[in-house]
């Protein structure tokens, strides 16, 4: 079985919360894996050698045990998922910059990306249960052609928010005005405006889910949507 | 065997998407016809789901023709009354993001069964939500029907207006109807008169993104209806899965769709092929025109990144 | 001579924390240090500077369980601020939406604390089942009303973004029915587990844990700034509460410690019910049967929103950015939870303070676990759902 750990970093716990959010399936989902460490859910006070870790949260430069954890993965882990946008892209923590009474000195926090080879990074602020399910379950199948786009993402190019939506698809002559990532936004930051988006930056936290839930950004492939998704599962 | 299944038959899948078959249609309603913009397939399905409690929501592009600002300026609506269908009904040529109150439908409206109308774009934009749902929480199960809508090209709101306005010559608030059929692009007014432009003229104002895509006939859908292929007032319908099918043959035992083999009726399905190829070879050549400027394919922008 | 013990990290909790423990010979604790060992993402300092509607965003990212309280907080504090006043349904609605989190965050807190009572694989899976089916309800309530179950994004200053449908209303009021009865079950489950425990390792369920400090509680089901006297608060940093001689531990504690007239207070569900229901249970652990039981008010209070709420109400009011400073306080689930927000003429912030509901009780947990057995320590610390 899947040896699989969950490891937290500087993160809110709502990525963990919204795979607990699979409801009645949780249980099976854990049927399916051994969850060898999750510092919110069980015991285990050591991040044990594993085949898949699961990571939440921004890495904060100038927090020891942070680094050290987030460095050591590489060695404790095959592979290497940076759940949710903290750790995928670097959502808002963008755009923290220290000077916190409490911890002052706290200022760098930087995606898993940019510190370790991420293997697959899944953005979203938290990504749906939906989502991290079928991530999972791809994952577990070994499906690895259909997780592509999310090991492309784990390049860490860029934060896939708002600002890439406009350059790459609007000012690309590629939106036609679906209104799927006014949708997708966590925030509600998108309003479709003469069938183009609008970007409200002042609700924009660089989740990168509308980048990543546009059909004209990264497609899928139709062969996987027929198996899927029109293939009898929900039907 | 069922009526329906005994009148289906299949076309070129490479073309029109997989199907189980092809059949023109139109609905029994004359309240429903009067609206509609050819046989009334999509409102009827929407009438009878919500009646029937099959959707507890339907999406669908609502437009006032009146409105003093942006007369015809659809927006999408969440609609779960089956009175309210018809409000909805009718072609818009131009881009309503439909998709965008998807979640809305699921969260404020509570809805647990949602049918949704959409261009080819729009469906496949819904797909991927249910096959990758990273901003759709608790959206993908929800959805219980897409309704694709055939569709060669779609206009920006200011390029439509200069269609209507400058080369029909007719005002916005004061049209009733727009179509486009027989080579032409067809203005109907309040009060009976019919002006229209031959296709071609239509072609500057498309809207661009519309060239890079392939898809014609909604190949992702549930079913699909459109215009082409079938006589004035019939829709041409595309059956995609035995939930769909299993829909229409309902409305068909009920008496509320009329239907026809596609292959008694003209100009017949070889028409629905012909142009869907001619979008595919047309907008195919554009993504490799834009390929060699440099400019992404679509569904591959993350690989330029 | 007392030895030092340390635990780390701390498990099944939110966020990353450390005990120290110093432990007599037979290993009862004499004095225990809670640190908050999670690195400081610094929400106060990256607010500055930034418009309003951005940090109210921002903020409810700073827990992931309880965002909702974050949100709310938040609102209030510019809408205080702004001199903005939320139109009634939209206050309403606001504390429909925080009520769903409060079930869904209690209950979660349950599920965490299982392996602490319950051995039995058949008992738990059971016990989780159900906790699953409570917190989909929960969950439900805040993603209808607030917009995503997760960080809800009507939760906005001046309101709620959205009203709900009238068939939403009646699938929610449905839905909550349904809660109830698996809430009391629930809670009566709580109630034996948590008693058993006490007979099992032979614990007085009256002393367990026991502590002298105040509690402090503004709202059974909402939030009132009017009830927190701030010139009575003051936050101190760690080096100052804990002195020199602990200078070790009051470094690695990330986080400032807010005191009332001086001293620490708790702050919770056992604490609502101090203030507002007059009882007074000292034991530890009835803080787990308490909060069981206001997770079943919790139910009844959004019913009753349901029945006052007008589906056709406006939820939002406009606003225009104003000069001032406001302070937003809010029952989160874990207790009082304090944003205050300086704003100027252009809506721009200026200042902001937080200060989260768990850090109240981290200097309440080390008194509590003080005199118990350091086995219990942790057993000790999850009863607060830091
Ligand atoms: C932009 C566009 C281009 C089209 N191009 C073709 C074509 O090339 N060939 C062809 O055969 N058919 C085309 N159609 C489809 C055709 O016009 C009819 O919609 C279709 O035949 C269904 O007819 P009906 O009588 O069943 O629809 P109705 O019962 O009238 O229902 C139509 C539904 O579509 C929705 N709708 C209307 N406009 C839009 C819009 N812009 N975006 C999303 N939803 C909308 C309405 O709300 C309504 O619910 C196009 C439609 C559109 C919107
Ligand atoms: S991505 Fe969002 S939900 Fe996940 S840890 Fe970061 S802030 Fe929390
Ligand atoms: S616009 Fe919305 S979805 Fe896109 S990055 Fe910003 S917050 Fe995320
Ligand atoms: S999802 Fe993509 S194509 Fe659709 S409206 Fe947004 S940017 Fe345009
Ligand atoms: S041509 Fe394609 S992109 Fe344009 S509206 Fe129709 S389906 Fe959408």
């Amino acid at each position: 079985m899947v040896r699989l750990a969950y490891v937290q970093l500087a993160g809110c716990c709502g990525c963990l919360v919204s795979l607990a959010d699979t409801y009645e399936r949780l249980l099976d989902i854990l049927d399916e894996v051994e969850l060898v460490y999750c510092q919110t859910l069980m015991d285990e006070r050591e991040i044990p050698e594993c085949d898949v870790a699961v990571v939440e949260g921004a890495v904060c430069l100038n927090h020891e045990e942070c680094v050290e954890v987030a460095r050591g993965l590489e060695e404790k882990a095959d592979t290497i998922v940076a759940l949710g946008a903290c750790a995928a892209t670097g959502n808002f923590m963008r755009y923290s910059r220290g000077n916190e009474q409490s911890a002052p000195t706290h200022e760098a926090f930087v995606p898993l990306t940019e510190v370790v080879d991420v293997d697959y990074a899944i953005p979203g602020c938290p990504p749906a249960p939906e989502a991290i399910e079928r991530f999972l379950t791809l994952l577990l199948e070994g499906k690895t052609d259909l997780l592509e786009p999310f090991a492309k993402l784990a390049e860490g190019k860029t934060e896939y928010c708002g600002c890439d939506l406009m350059y790459h698809v609007v000012n690309k002559n590629m939106c036609m005005g679906c209104g799927t990532c006014a949708a997708a936004c966590p925030t509600r930051a998108i309003e479709i405006v003469d069938g183009r988006p609008v970007v409200n930056e002042d609700r924009c936290i660089k989740c990168g889910a509308c980048f990543t839930q546009c059909p004209r950004t990264i497609w899928p492939g139709d062969d996987a949507i027929k198996e899927l998704v029109m293939g009898g599962e929900e039907e | 065997m069922s009526e329906l299944k005994e009148i289906m038959v299949k076309g070129d899948e490479g073309l029109l998407g997989e199907h189980l078959g092809v059949f023109t249609a139109r609905s029994t309603e004359r309240r429903i016809l009067r609206v509609t913009q050819d046989g009334g397939i999509v409102s009827s399905i929407m009438v009878y789901g919500l009646e029937e409690g099959k959707f507890d929501g339907v999406i669908a592009a609502v437009a006032d023709p009146d409105d003093p600002e942006e007369p015809w300026k659809p927006r999408p609506v969440v609609i779960t009354d089956p009175d309210e269908v018809l409000e909805a009904a009718g072609t818009k040529y131009t881009y309503c993001p439909n998709v965008s109150v998807l979640k809305e439908a699921v969260r404020s409206h509570g809805c647990e069964r949602v049918a949704m109308v959409g261009t080819p774009c729009q469906v496949r934009a819904v797909r991927k939500a249910q096959l990758l749902p990273v901003g759709m929480r608790h959206v993908p199960d929800k959805i219980e029907l897409l309704i694709g809508i055939i569709c060669m090209e779609n206009f920006p709101y200011e390029g439509l207006k200069t269609m209507v306005e400058q080369l029909c010559g007719v005002w916005m608030r004061e049209v009733a109807k727009m179509d486009i059929g027989k080579g032409k692009f067809w203005v109907y007014t309040d009060d009976g008169e019919v002006k229209s432009i031959p296709i071609d003229e239509t072609h500057p104002f498309e809207g661009e993104p519309c060239h890079v895509c392939t898809d014609y006939c909604a190949e992702l859908s549930d079913l699909t209806a459109g215009s082409v292929g079938s006589p004035d007032g019939w829709s041409t319908v595309i059956v995609r899965t035995e939930k769909a099918l299993e829909l229409l043959e309902e409305m068909v035992e009920q008496g509320l769709l009329e239907v026809k083999s596609i292959e008694e009726v003209k100009p017949g399905l070889g028409l629905v092929e012909k142009l869907a190829q001619a979008k595919k070879n047309k907008n195919q050549k554009e993504i490799e025109e834009r390929k060699e400027l440099g400019l992404p394919e679509p569904g591959k922008v993350h690989e330029q990144l | 001579m007392s030895e030092q013990v340390e635990i780390q990290p701390t498990t099944r909790h939110e966020g990353h924390g450390k005990l120290v423990l110093y432990v007599d010979d037979e290993g009862y604790v004499e004095r225990a240090f809670y640190l908050n060992t999670s690195a400081i993402r610094g929400f106060e300092a990256m607010a500055k500077g930034r418009p309003a509607e951005f940090v109210q965003v921002a903020v409810m990212r700073i827990c992931g369980i309880c965002q909702a309280t974050h949100g709310t907080a938040s609102a209030e504090a510019f809408e205080r601020a702004m001199g903005i006043e939320p139109p009634r349904d939209g206050r309403l609605l606001r504390e429909l939406c925080a009520l769903g989190n409060r079930i869904q965050s209690h209950v979660l807190h349950q599920l965490l604390v299982l392996d602490d009572f319950v051995e039995e694989e058949k008992e738990k899976v059971e016990a989780i089942k159900r906790i699953q089916q409570i917190r989909k309800i929960g969950q439900y309530v805040v993603d209808v009303v607030g917009g995503e179950g997760i960080h809800p994004p009507n939760i906005r200053i001046g309101g709620m973004a959205e009203n709900i449908s009238e068939s939403a209303r009646k699938r929610l009021y449905r839905r909550l029915r349904e809660a109830r009865e698996l809430m009391e079950e629930q809670h009566e489950f709580m109630r034996e587990i948590v008693e058993r425990f006490a007979e099992e390792n032979d614990l007085d369920l009256d002393e367990f844990g026991r502590h002298d400090q105040p509690f402090m509680a503004t709202h059974p089901t909402y939030g009132d700034p009017e009830r927190l006297d701030l010139d009575r608060v003051v936050e101190v940093l760690p080096i100052e509460y804990y002195g020199e001689e602990h200078k070790e531990e009051a470094y690695e504690h990330n986080g400032q410690i807010p005191l009332y007239d001086g001293v620490p207070v708790e702050v919770g569900p056992r604490s609502r019910y101090v203030v507002f229901d007059g009882v007074d249970p000292r034991g530890v652990l009835y803080i787990h049967i308490l909060r069981s039981q206001e997770t079943l008010a919790a139910i009844d209070r959004c019913l009753n929103i349901l029945e006052e709420l007008n589906t056709s109400g406006k939820t939002l009011a406009e606003w225009e950015p104003r000069a001032g400073t406001g302070v937003g306080v809010h029952e989160a689930p874990r207790g009082t939870n304090v944003h205050i927000a300086t704003v100027n003429e252009k809506g721009i912030v200026e200042d902001y303070r937080i200060i989260a509901a768990s850090t109240w009780n981290f200097p309440v947990v080390e008194k509590a676990i003080e005199g118990e057995h350091q086995e219990y320590a942790e057993v000790i610390m999850r009863c607060y759902d830091i």
